[in-house]
Formats: structure tokens, C-alpha cells, sequence
């Protein structure tokens, strides 16, 4: 029986093809618009998760400054206490959860290499720093273990940096002027890219404790602590606050997981998303009022046939569901359509411009057929009563 | 005023040329009533659209009034029907949204009439086939006998010099169509040039001449009071 | 036939099939209205972001250490070469044109007074900062001028910090602890409100000299420089670069940001937001199009017999087309009026269910969503009209 309807329904589409067309095409170009938003903006959300991830989820950042929200900057300028050097070794000595701690001071200075210089940022840290931002060696080696307070005279030079200064030439063993000291080459990082907005391709690191005297700093930048397992992060973060409290006298350091940082970008991207989905969206109700428009004309014009089918025996529950399928059908035909061309469309896209992070989620391809059908059943609701309700006395005597 | 010189229209129906009309030759004076008949097929819609300057002849020349609107353009035709014919139909053609006015009105908003001049008119048509109180009814709620009315006075309402009608007591009742005729007659008699396309010897006996056309000519031409009820065949 | 007779059949016909014209001219209100809606927030938005920043008077230049060229926060990685000193602002201040410099030192600091105390942002700032800013005095006088490096121990409180330390209490005069350092309160800002989401009444302001000395700072965080008026942007910030140039040795490692720039950059940013928001918003008229398109060409079928009679009374095909492109027209122009309602009222709506959220309506977008109504109605139109004047009179004659 359904498939009988169906081919009944399908008949009486192509019947009329130019204005199947015409309402597919409505219904796929408001599916198409929700599928490529939905890919662009799940695709952003990805790209920032992994953005995030890619430089460790176990690892927490201690920022000098005391902050209510993860988003704003703390410390612009100068802070009430200094997250110092003894501050990371007392860290270091009764944190027992964390693998490493490591810390961070940055600044900016010229580095330059006989004529050639460039200001680069600079950042000083100690030997895990490597793996805490999941950097890689491209030769020699990173900064040697030791006193974090004793800074030697080496530098790791970053990708770029490395390739501007030396062109040509091999950077390990040289010696390079950054700022007023005078530093030797001992390493090179192979290529990464951009990570949280730092071009790691263009840096330089020292020792922790030759990056503070160089930028005649006080405080660390921060200290990173990577902990065995995530499950570890909340009382690590406790543990760093409640030790620095006790040693500044006052709460005056924020603690901040990835994770939170992660849940905060991944919903504000996510909202994003959704409102542009929701603008996208009122297309989709633009076509449904199309369909339905369709389907009050096709009743009128099939009143004599709905009479006929009537006499031939057909119920009120029979006429109902020929209209509604062809409405139905009508609408996921425009989905399916839509799907294809939001889905090529968002392919050609990132095919030219393969920097733009977009893919359709799985869910979405689902969602989008049954979003359009659904369309269909509620627009089509209405024109089906229509027919089902008609007299088929009346109906068969209209000319 | 109607001269149909040689006039033949060829259809191409799957590459092969079907003759609607052939070489067909007739002069139509100012002022006469013509029946035109035959079986169906032998191109008495087409001869009437010719005439009625819808259809442009494939062949032969079409003097109207002294021009020759074979060689006329869409326009020029368009004009030609506009101011000179008037059409009535079997099945009516009312535009069903309209008031029997406004359809009356119809013909003069594209002839681009003022509006307060076109009321007036059409109430006066309105008033001549009879219908004077039905100005503000719509087709539908119209008899099929008063729709006719309508459409006569439609017809007449640019003053045509020739008036064509295609079946026109098609659709009605015995009695209708007996008034419907004697409406067109009278009007014959103020001078208004008239052909009828009928099937129906009843209709085709009152006419002044009876053209009988089969397979796209003319094959009889007889008067209307000749026509008996014998000549049925030709029908 | 006059444009009246024009609209007079085409309204007839509009009106005769109301239900589905009412559908049709539906999609495209809401296209429309969704579309003023959202130009009406991002107006909205806007003008609030600009007037943000336009508050702190738009002939000012904001001198950070360090080499950016984004609109990012610059100086926040730290050290740099040579650091931006007081000094380097009182060079500044000898710049023809140039009304007034503030150096700027900020730090963050426990305030207390009278056993109360708050931690808050600590200004470092000089007498004309209030001009420069536009900040007003509510009580007392600002910080004194004179010498740059001369720490005088008085504090300006902030609105909201006088509040929370001394109530209603008169603060002038009091004597307050500021990071351990005590201080002479010598008078109260006006409520300045928050500026994207930070609060400019819950500060206090001290001599930049003192607020160097309390936070161990050997540079300033800032120099604002006021110029008297627009036209000489272009020469200040030139002169501003090169006596900074000459005072730090060649190397140009501070950012100037010009205020008039900075809101360029936004009112660039928001538009491109808001337009981005629109033309997604504008795929639904599109759609509403299409509904239009579907509705005529369905029309002009139903319609045959009609135009065959139209033809046959001698209308010229160009009437007939006119006759389904005002047809068109008026559904996507009725459309669009009920859309700009329909906007109008959702952006009167949405100001009183969320009292914080900008909202404005601007003319010139009503004005051009009709006009895009119109557009769309003509291209609706043309399709089904060409479908109208190429029907053969005489079949659409006998169509039954």
C-alpha cells in the first residue's frame, strides 16, 4: 500500500515538474545554507579544540594577577606580587602530582646574526618545556638541565628564526646577539606553526633565569604544571593556589586548565553557530509556507480527482496521507538536493581556500533530511485536511 | 470589406504539412450575415481565426476593410481586433474575478479609454442586451443565457465593424439560444457585418448566406432559407 | 492602459486567490523582516561599541611598548629594547599641536581606609588626564600639575571605590593605604560607567611617579597624546615617531594607535558582522522568491483562457506581460511593507524583553529592503510572464 502511494504521489510530482522543481529548489537552498553553517562553524569549534589539545591536556597554566573569568587578561602591567622563581620551586617541592613545572617569562628583543637582525619574541623557560608544548627538535639540542636559577648563555632558535639568521648555514655552535648578550646556538625547533596565537616558528628560548635578567624582569610570564592525568587537574590547580597564597600573603595568581579553556571556546563557538543556524533556518520556513502554497493549489486543482478517488473507496485517512506524502516528498526531495549542494558547496570551499576549517558533522547530514521531511509533514498537514475533508458528492460535480 | 484571396494555413505535424486551409477565395460585403459550416475538422476555427486576424495565413492575402493584414505585424493585428472585432465564444470567456461591467469594461482599458468614459459605455452595452440590473453581478452568478448577454455586449462595445461568433448558442438552452440570436440579428440589422460558426442547421438557416467548407475549402455556398433540414451531411 | 487600470486587474487577481497570495507574500515579509531585525541589532550594536570609544574623545593617540601591527593588546609579552619612560612623554608634550600628554603606570593594588580595603586597579596618571579622557570631578580636584617625576602622595578616588570605602561619608582629606603607601584622598570621579565589561568607577588614580615607585615599574604601560584637531593627525603621529625613534636609538619598537583608526577598524569589524548576519538572513528571501516564481508560473497556467480572451480583444503582448509583473510586484511589495512591519516590531519587541540590547532602526535599511522587495518582485515576475506572452491565443482559446 505505501508503495502504491508513493508512486501515486511521485506521479503527480513529475506531473507538474517545473514547479516540483521550482519548490525543490526552495526547500535545497534553505537546507544547503544550514549545512554549510553548520560544517563552518563545527569546523571552526574542531579546529580550535585541537588547537588547544595539541599542546597538552594535562597541563595547567598559573598566571600572576587574580581573575574572575578565564577570558580577560590578567596582570597589564604591573602586579601586586611576583610570581617568582622561588615561587616555582616551592611548587616543584610539594607538588607531588605534577610530572614537570615548568616556567615561562617572554619578552621581545632584536636578535642578530652579524648584518642581519630581527626582533623576535623571546621566552625563557627550562628543559621540559619542550614537551610541555609538544614542540619537536629539528637539531642539536634543547636547553640543558640545571639550577633554574643559574641561566647559561644558549639559545634555541625557532624554525623561521633560525632559516633568517643562517641562511645557508649551520646555526648550531654559533654565537648570536640577542639584545645585549651574546648567546651560543645549541638547537633548532623543526617547524609547528602558530600555537595560542604565538609563532612558535619565530621565537627564540633561553634559560628561565637568563630571559628574566635580559628583560630585567621580576616575575615569571607564568608557570605552566603538567599532571600525570587529567584527573589530577582541579587539585593540582587547588594545591598551586593554596601554596602561593600562603607565600604571598594574599590570593593574587589565577589558575587556569585547558579544559576550562577549551569548555569556554567550544561554547561561545558553538552559540555562534547555532544563531547563525537559527538565521540560516528561517529559509527553511520560508520554503515550508512554499510547499504549502504548492500542495493548496495541487488539492484545488485535484478536487474532481480526489472526488473520483473517493467514490472509488478511498477513506479520509487515505486521501490524507497521498497529500501529505507528496508533501513530504516534495520537501525531502529539496533536502536531499540541499544536502548534495551544502556539502559540495562546503567541499569546493575548502578545496580553494584549504586554511578554512570546515566539515559537516555526521549528525548533520541525518539532520537535514529529517529537518526537510519534517518541514514537509507540517506544511503539508494543512493542504492534506484540505483534501481528505472535501465532499466527494461536490467535488465530483465541479467543473 | 472581407476578401480572402488564395488563403491557405499549413500546421506542421511531425514533419508532415497538414492543410488546414487550402486555397480558399470568398468576399464578404459590409453589412452581411454569414453562416459558416461543416463537419468538424474541416477548418471552420481556422477560417473564423483567420478572419478574426488571431491566425496569419500561410499563403494568400486577407484584404480587411481594404488592407491587407496578412502582411501585418502582431501589433497592427492586435490593433485590428482591438478597434475593429468583436468576438463571442461558445464557452463565454468571462474573466470569473470580474463584475459583468468590468468584464464588459475590458476591451476599452486596453484600447486605453478613460475609465470614467468606460463606465458609462458599458453600462449603455449593459443596458442594450438587457442585462441593465446585472452590472455588479459576477459569471457565476450569472445564467448561461445572461452570460452570453455579457459577452455580446462585450463584443459590441468598441463599436467593431464586424462580429464574429463561434458557436455561440453551444452552451445554451433552446429557448436562450433562440433570444441569444435574435440579439445578434437585431444588431445585424443596425449594419454590423456578422459571421457564425455553428453546427447547428437551426442557427445556419436564419443567416443571409451559408458557407459550407469541407477538408479547408469551400465546397457549397448557398443561401440560408435553401438550407433543409436534408442538408444535415454537410453538418 | 493606465498604470491605475494596471494595478486595478493585477490587485484583482491578487485578491482573487487570497489565501495563496497571502502565502507567497509571507516569504518574502519574512525574509525582510529578518533581515531589518538583524541590520537593526548590528546598527544597534554598533553605534553602542562606537559610542564606547568615541566617549574618550576621538583626537587622542595611544603610544604602547612593543612592535605590533594588530589591534591586539600590544606590550603585554613585556620587556622590549628600550623601555617608554617619562621622559619619552614629556618629549612628547613639546610637539606642536599637542594639548596634552598622559603617561600612564597602572598596577594592581590593595586599597585600604579606615579598616576596609579592596583590591583594584591603580592609575598612575597625570592632571590632564581628566581632559584628555573626558573624565569629570565629582568631588574635590584632580591629581596637581607640575613635574612629571615628582611624587605627590594624593589619590583620586574612583566612584564606586569611594563608595565601598567610605560609604556616604566625605572621603576628602582622608588618608588611605594604597599597596602599604599612604596617601591624602583629594577627590572623587564622576560615575563613568563600564567600558566593555570593565569598570572605570572602581579605580584609583595616583601620580605616575608614585605608581612607579609602589609597583617597582621602570616603564610606563601607556602615553596617551590629545591633539587639538583631526586634520593634524597624520603630522602628530609622524612627529611622534620620529622623536621616539631618535630618543630609543633608531629602533621603533612602540605601537601608535590612533583613536580615529582604532574606531575605523571597528565600525569595519561590526559591519562586516552585520552583513555577513544579513545576507544569511537574505537566502530566505530568495527562497520567498522562488515561492513567488512557483505561484505565478502556476497562475499564468490556470490563466490561459483568460490571456487567450485578453489577446483576442486586442492587448498587446506587452500589456499582458506588464499585467503579471505587477502582479509579482505587488505580492513581493506587499510583501516587503508587512516584512518591515514585521521588523519593526520584532526590534521594538526585543527592546523590551532584553532592555540592554542596542537596537536601531535605520531608515535608510527600510527604504532599501522595500527597494529590494521591488527587485525581487520584477525578477519573480519575469519568468512567468514570458511563459504569459508566448501562449498562443487561439489554443489558450480553446484550453478548457
Amino acid at each position: 500500500m505505501l508503495i502504491d502511494l508513493i508512486s501515486l504521489a511521485w506521479s503527480a510530482l513529475v506531473g507538474h515538474r517545473l514547479r516540483t522543481i521550482l519548490s525543490v529548489v526552495g526547500v535545497a537552498v534553505g537546507i544547503a545554507a544550514v549545512v554549510a553553517l553548520t560544517a563552518l562553524g563545527e569546523g571552526a569549534r574542531h579546529y580550535v579544540i585541537q588547537e588547544f589539545t595539541s599542546i597538552g591536556s594535562n597541563l595547567l597554566s598559573v598566571l600572576p594577577g587574580k581573575t574572575e573569568t578565564t577570558g580577560a587578561m590578567p596582570g597589564i602591567g604591573g602586579v601586586p606580587n611576583d610570581l617568582t622563581l622561588q615561587d616555582l620551586l616551592a611548587l616543584r617541592r610539594q607538588i607531588h602530582s605534577a610530572q614537570y613545572i615548568v616556567p615561562v617569562s617572554m619578552g621581545t628583543e632584536t636578535v642578530s646574526h652579524g648584518e642581519r637582525r630581527r626582533q623576535v619574541a623571546v621566552i625563557g623557560s627550562s628543559p621540559e618545556f619542550l614537551d610541555a608544548r609538544e614542540l619537536r627538535l629539528a637539531q642539536g639540542q634543547f636547553l640543558p638541565p640545571g639550577d633554574v636559577e643559574r641561566g647559561a648563555p644558549v639559545v634555541v632558535l625557532g624554525h623561521i628564526t633560525a632559516r633568517e639568521l643562517f641562511p645557508g648555514e649551520q646555526p648550531l655552535g654559533q654565537v648570536v646577539r640577542v639584545g645585549e648578550w651574546r648567546m651560543r646556538v645549541i638547537g633548532v625547533l623543526a617547524e609547528i606553526g602558530t600555537q595560542l596565537g604565538v609563532k612558535m616558528d619565530e621565537v627564540v628560548i633561553v634559560p628561565v633565569a637568563t630571559g628574566m635578567k635580559m628583560f630585567n624582569r621580576s616575575s615569571l610570564f607564568r608557570i605552566l604544571v603538567k599532571v600525570r592525568s587529567p584527573k589530577d587537574l582541579d587539585g593540582a590547580c587547588e594545591q598551586v593556589i593554596s601554596i602561593l597564597t600562603q607565600r604571598h600573603d594574599e590570593e593574587d595568581v589565577t589558575c587556569i586548565t585547558q579544559k576550562a579553556v577549551i569548555a569556554t571556546f567550544s561554547s561561545i563557538l558553538q552559540t555562534l553557530t547555532l544563531v547563525l543556524v537559527a538565521i540560516g533556518a528561517i529559509s527553511l520556513t520560508v520554503a515550508g509556507i512554499g510547499v504549502m502554497n504548492v500542495m493548496l493549489v495541487t488539492v484545488s486543482e485535484r478536487t474532481e480527482e480526489i472526488g473520483l478517488l473517493r467514490a472509488l473507496g478511498a477513506t479520509h485517512g487515505q486521501i490524507l496521507s497521498v497529500f501529505l506524502l507528496e508533501a513530504v516528498m516534495l520537501a525531502g526531495l529539496g533536502g536531499l538536493v540541499g544536502l548534495l549542494v551544502g556539502l559540495g558547496g562546503v567541499h569546493l570551499l575548502t578545496w580553494m581556500y584549504p586554511a578554512v576549517p570546515a566539515a559537516a558533522p555526521v549528525w548533520a547530514i541525518g539532520a537535514a533530511l529529517g529537518v526537510a521531511m519534517i518541514l514537509g509533514g507540517i506544511f503539508g498537514v494543512v493542504p492534506a485536511q484540505r483534501a481528505a475533508k472535501l465532499d466527494p458528492i461536490m467535488a465530483l460535480q465541479r467543473r | 470589406m472581407i476578401a480572402l484571396q488564395h488563403i491557405a494555413k499549413v500546421y506542421e505535424v511531425g514533419g508532415q504539412p497538414i492543410y488546414a486551409l487550402r486555397d480558399l477565395n470568398e468576399d464578404i460585403g459590409s453589412g452581411e450575415y454569414v453562416a459558416i459550416v461543416g463537419p468538424s475538422g474541416s477548418g471552420k476555427s481556422t477560417l473564423l481565426n483567420v478572419i478574426g486576424c488571431l491566425l496569419r495565413p500561410s499563403k494568400g492575402a486577407y484584404l480587411f476593410n481594404g488592407e491587407d493584414v496578412s502582411q501585418f505585424d502582431d501589433q497592427a493585428l492586435s490593433h485590428v481586433r482591438q478597434h475593429q472585432i468583436g468576438f463571442i465564444f461558445q464557452s463565454f470567456h468571462l474573466v470569473p474575478r470580474l463584475t459583468a461591467l468590468g468584464n464588459v469594461a475590458l476591451p476599452m482599458v486596453f484600447a486605453g479609454i478613460p475609465s470614467s468614459e468606460r463606465q458609462i459605455r458599458a453600462q449603455e452595452a449593459l443596458d442594450a442586451v438587457g442585462l441593465s440590473d446585472r452590472a455588479d453581478h459576477r459569471p457565476n452568478q450569472l445564467s448561461v443565457g445572461q452570460r452570453q448577454r455579457v459577452v455580446i455586449a462585450r463584443a459590441i462595445i468598441m463599436q467593431p465593424l464586424l462580429l464574429l461568433a463561434d458557436e455561440p448558442t453551444g452552451n445554451l438552452d433552446t429557448h436562450s439560444g433562440q433570444q441569444i440570436m435574435e440579439l445578434l440579428e437585431s444588431l445585424n440589422a443596425k449594419g454590423l457585418t456578422m459571421l457564425v460558426v455553428t453546427h447547428d442547421p437551426k442557427v445556419a438557416r436564419r443567416a443571409n448566406r451559408v458557407i459550407v467548407l469541407a477538408d479547408g475549402q469551400i465546397v457549397k455556398r448557398i443561401k440560408g432559407e435553401e438550407l433543409t433540414s436534408g442538408s444535415a451531411p454537410f453538418f | 492602459m493606465t498604470v491605475m487600470d494596471l494595478i486595478r486587474f493585477a490587485g484583482g487577481a491578487v485578491w482573487a486567490h487570497r489565501l495563496r497570495s497571502v502565502l507567497s507574500l509571507l516569504g518574502i515579509a519574512i525574509g525582510v523582516g529578518a533581515v531589518i531585525l538583524l541590520t537593526a541589532i548590528g546598527e544597534g550594536t554598533r553605534y553602542f561599541v562606537l559610542a564606547q570609544f568615541t566617549q574618550f574623545g576621538t583626537n587622542i593617540l595611544a603610544i604602547n611598548p612593543g612592535k605590533t601591527k594588530t589591534l591586539g593588546m600590544p606590550g603585554v609579552l613585556g620587556g622590549t629594547t628600550h623601555k617608554l619612560t617619562l621622559e619619552d612623554a614629556d618629549a612628547l608634550s613639546r610637539i606642536p599641536g599637542v594639548e596634552a600628554v598622559v603617561p600612564m603606570a597602572m598596577g594592581m593594588g590593595r586599597v585600604e581606609a579606615e579598616g576596609r580595603g579592596r583590591s583594584v586597579n591603580v592609575l598612575g596618571v597625570t592632571a590632564a588626564m581628566p581632559t584628555v579622557w573626558r573624565f569629570a570631578i565629582g568631588q574635590g580636584e584632580f591629581l596637581p600639575a607640575g613635574d612629571l617625576n615628582r611624587a605627590t602622595s594624593v589619590a583620586v578616588l574612583g566612584p564606586k571605590m569611594k563608595r565601598e570605602l567610605f560609604g556616604d561619608r566625605n572621603p576628602l582629606g582622608a588618608i588611605i593605604r594604597i599597596a602599604g603607601y599612604r596617601f591624602r584622598v583629594i577627590g572623587v570621579m564622576e560615575p563613568k560607567g563600564q567600558v566593555l565589561g570593565y569598570d572605570l568607577d572602581d579605580a584609583v588614580y595616583v601620580p605616575v611617579a608614585n605608581a612607579m615607585r609602589m609597583f617597582n615599574l621602570d616603564e610606563l604601560m601607556e602615553v596617551d597624546v590629545a591633539y587639538q584637531s583631526a586634520t593634524m593627525v597624520d603630522r602628530v603621529v609622524g612627529a611622534v615617531r620620529q622623536i621616539l625613534i631618535d630618543r630609543h636609538h633608531g629602533t621603533e619598537d612602540f605601537s601608535i594607535t590612533t583613536q580615529a583608526a582604532m574606531l575605523e577598524s571597528l565600525d569595519e569589524i561590526m559591519r562586516i558582522v552585520t552583513l555577513a548576519a544579513v545576507g544569511i538572513a537574505g537566502i530566505s528571501l530568495v527562497v520567498g522568491a522562488l515561492g513567488i516564481v512557483t505561484m505565478m508560473w502556476i497562475s499564468v497556467g490556470e490563466r490561459m483562457s483568460e490571456i487567450g480572451l485578453l489577446r483576442a480583444m486586442g492587448a498587446l503582448p506587452r500589456q499582458i506581460f506588464l499585467i503579471f509583473i505587477v502582479e509579482s510586484v505587488m505580492l513581493s511589495v506587499l510583501g516587503g511593507a508587512l516584512g518591515v512591519c514585521l521588523g519593526m516590531l520584532g526590534a521594538f519587541a526585543l527592546t523590551l524583553v532584553l532592555p540592554g540590547l542596542p537596537v536601531f532602526v535605520d531608515e535608510q535599511y527600510l527604504v532599501l529592503a522595500l527597494l529590494v522587495a521591488i527587485g525581487t518582485g520584477l525578477l519573480s515576475g519575469v519568468g512567468p510572464a514570458r511563459r504569459a506572452i508566448r501562449i498562443d491565443p487561439v489554443e489558450a482559446l480553446h484550453a478548457e
